[in-house]
């Protein structure tokens, strides 16, 4: 008898929960807004910055901040369930990192699948791994909004300049273009 | 009469093709080989012994054997390999994001007790380096279950920026015989002659060669200016061990130092000025513990600034050979967990 060759991956990817993210989108006016920043250098104040301008400019109502601490990890379920529950849509970021690019694409998924509209900022160097999460969370071509790499090197007043020209892609993530 | 050749390369290619390789040809696993590997454990092959959170995939006992095959380990290495393995999910880094960190990071296996003679590993000349199938295969094998049981593989969900030399090949036995001071998994709280594996995730390694001097301050702050580098620093705080040689373990042990007072001397004395950190861009330090440039007018350019906080910090250790006094200052991404795995006792 001829043995066969072993597979050390443990078989196929598991089957992904449903493939569609169809959550509806939101309405910018008059929501709550999660910001969910994930501890890398300058992703507070990028988020902060993105929560300002759409309160001035789009007339959002509150803003909840809250902090990520294990960047690299999927956010943990309380979190997730505050953020779902009290917010109307959740932005999060930046994924700056090999590990927390992925994660904040995880996060957008997991929000999605509750039914909350997310927007993920990641550095353009992440697109690889960060696209390649979205496949193994059964979301390939998941839209999220990158930003030019680096990102951890700017100045408050160059990230503040970043979080205005990601502005235009968030808004249309969230809202699916109307605004 | 040799094996057939021809048939060894289909096997070889068939496990490239599949892209179950980290570049190097592996040793194509069949159940009779896999069973026994998995005959020298107690362990169930269906007992999950990792998890990756972020990618919900497991790795099983008979999946690090189907690894460790792959690596070109003997049966009898196995129980070190789980052991290993444990060690490093003992490692808050290797739990998180370390596998797909932009740093890169290679693991630091040490092995300690019996073992290392009953099976054959490196604890002498050449430590660090090729040659030894112990040593090569153990460290292999972590790296082969990273990427097919956890699915990570570079490029792609392992992002390293530039990667660094030694991932997946740095296993070192303690020089225990050469050593002055008791084994690290000693130290981590395992018995005495216990066969214990220890790990830590490194960022690179760099050569201490001081064979200059008998003074062990002297010795002791050419190390500490190693030690001391800024371009390694991140956070406020870093850690950094050294693996001495055992010419240098012994010149320190000689006079008077033991490992708990190297240890003390580096926390003391490692560290830079607030000028050099200025210098460096790396002064002030964010909420989020991250340096960066700090704003003009901080403490004076003549305060030193510690940055090892405690002796876990620095974990020391002997290896290598007698022959000369050069050791290895070893960069800790993270902290190492302070924990040795017994080997055929592993959880």
């Amino acid at each position: 008898m001829v043995n066969s060759i072993l597979d050390p991956t443990g078989g196929a990817a598991k089957a992904s929960e449903n493939a569609v993210l169809a959550s509806p989108r939101a309405t910018l006016r008059g929501a709550t807004v999660g910001l969910l920043e994930n501890t890398k250098q300058n992703a507070a104040l990028f988020l902060d910055e993105v929560g300002r301008l759409l309160t001035d400019e789009y007339g959002v109502a509150a803003v909840v901040a809250r902090t990520k601490t294990a960047f690299a990890l999927p956010v943990p379920d309380a979190l997730l369930d505050e953020l779902a529950t009290s917010c109307d849509a959740v932005i999060t970021g930046v994924g700056d990192c090999g590990s927390c690019s992925a994660s904040a694409v995880a996060d957008g998924v997991a929000f999605e699948r509750r039914g909350i509209p997310a927007a993920v900022v990641c550095s353009d160097a992440f697109a690889v791994t960060a696209d390649t999460m979205a496949e193994l969370k059964g979301a390939a071509g998941y839209r999220y909004t990158t930003t030019a790499h680096p990102v951890a090197v700017l100045t408050p007043g160059q990230v503040r300049e970043r979080a205005r020209q990601a502005l235009p892609d968030i808004v249309a993530v969230l809202t699916g273009g109307v605004a | 009469m040799s094996p057939d050749p021809d048939v060894a390369q289909e096997a070889i290619e068939y496990c490239y093709e599949r892209d179950w390789t980290d570049g190097l040809p592996v040793v194509p696993a069949s159940r009779p080989r896999v069973d026994a590997f998995l005959a020298t454990t107690g362990r169930a092959p269906g007992e999950v012994i990792g998890r990756s959170e972020q990618f919900d995939r497991e790795c099983t006992v008979e999946q690090a054997a189907i690894s460790a095959v792959m690596a070109g380990c003997l049966p009898e290495y196995f129980p070190v390999v789980l052991a290993a393995w444990e060690a490093l999910m003992r490692d808050r880094a290797a739990r998180g994001g370390g596998w797909q960190s932009t740093s890169g990071p290679a693991p630091l296996l040490v092995v300690n007790g019996p073992v290392r003679a009953e099976l054959g590993f490196n604890c002498g000349g050449g430590v660090f380096g090729p040659g030894f199938r112990p040593n090569a295969t153990v460290a292999r094998a972590i790296g082969l279950i990273v990427r097919n049981a956890f699915g990570i593989r570079p490029g792609v969900l392992e992002q390293a920026t530039q990667g660094l030399p030694g991932r997946w090949s740095i296993c070192l036995g303690e020089n225990e015989e050469e050593s002055p001071w008791a084994p690290l998994a000693t130290e981590a709280g395992q018995p005495p002659d216990t066969s214990a594996v220890s790990a830590m995730l490194l960022r690179t390694c760099e050569f201490v060669d001081n064979r200059h001097t008998q003074d062990p301050e002297q010795i002791l702050h050419d190390f500490a200016d190693t030690i001391s580098r800024t371009g390694s620093l991140i956070f406020r705080d870093t850690s950094v061990g050294v693996v001495f040689s055992p010419e240098h373990a012994q010149l320190l042990a000689k006079a008077g130092y033991d490992r708990a007072d190297v240890q003390a001397w580096f926390l003391e004395h490692c560290g830079r000025t607030r000028a050099d950190l200025r210098r460096a861009g790396k002064d002030g330090v964010g909420e989020n513990g991250v340096r960066h440039a700090g704003e003009p007018g901080g403490p004076g350019d003549e305060e030193f600034e510690r940055f090892l906080p405690s002796t876990r910090h620095v974990p020391v250790l002997v290896a290598g050979s007698r022959n000369a006094a050069m050791s290895m200052v070893v960069r800790v991404f993270g902290v190492w967990s302070g924990e040795a795995v017994p080997v055929g006792g592993a959880r």
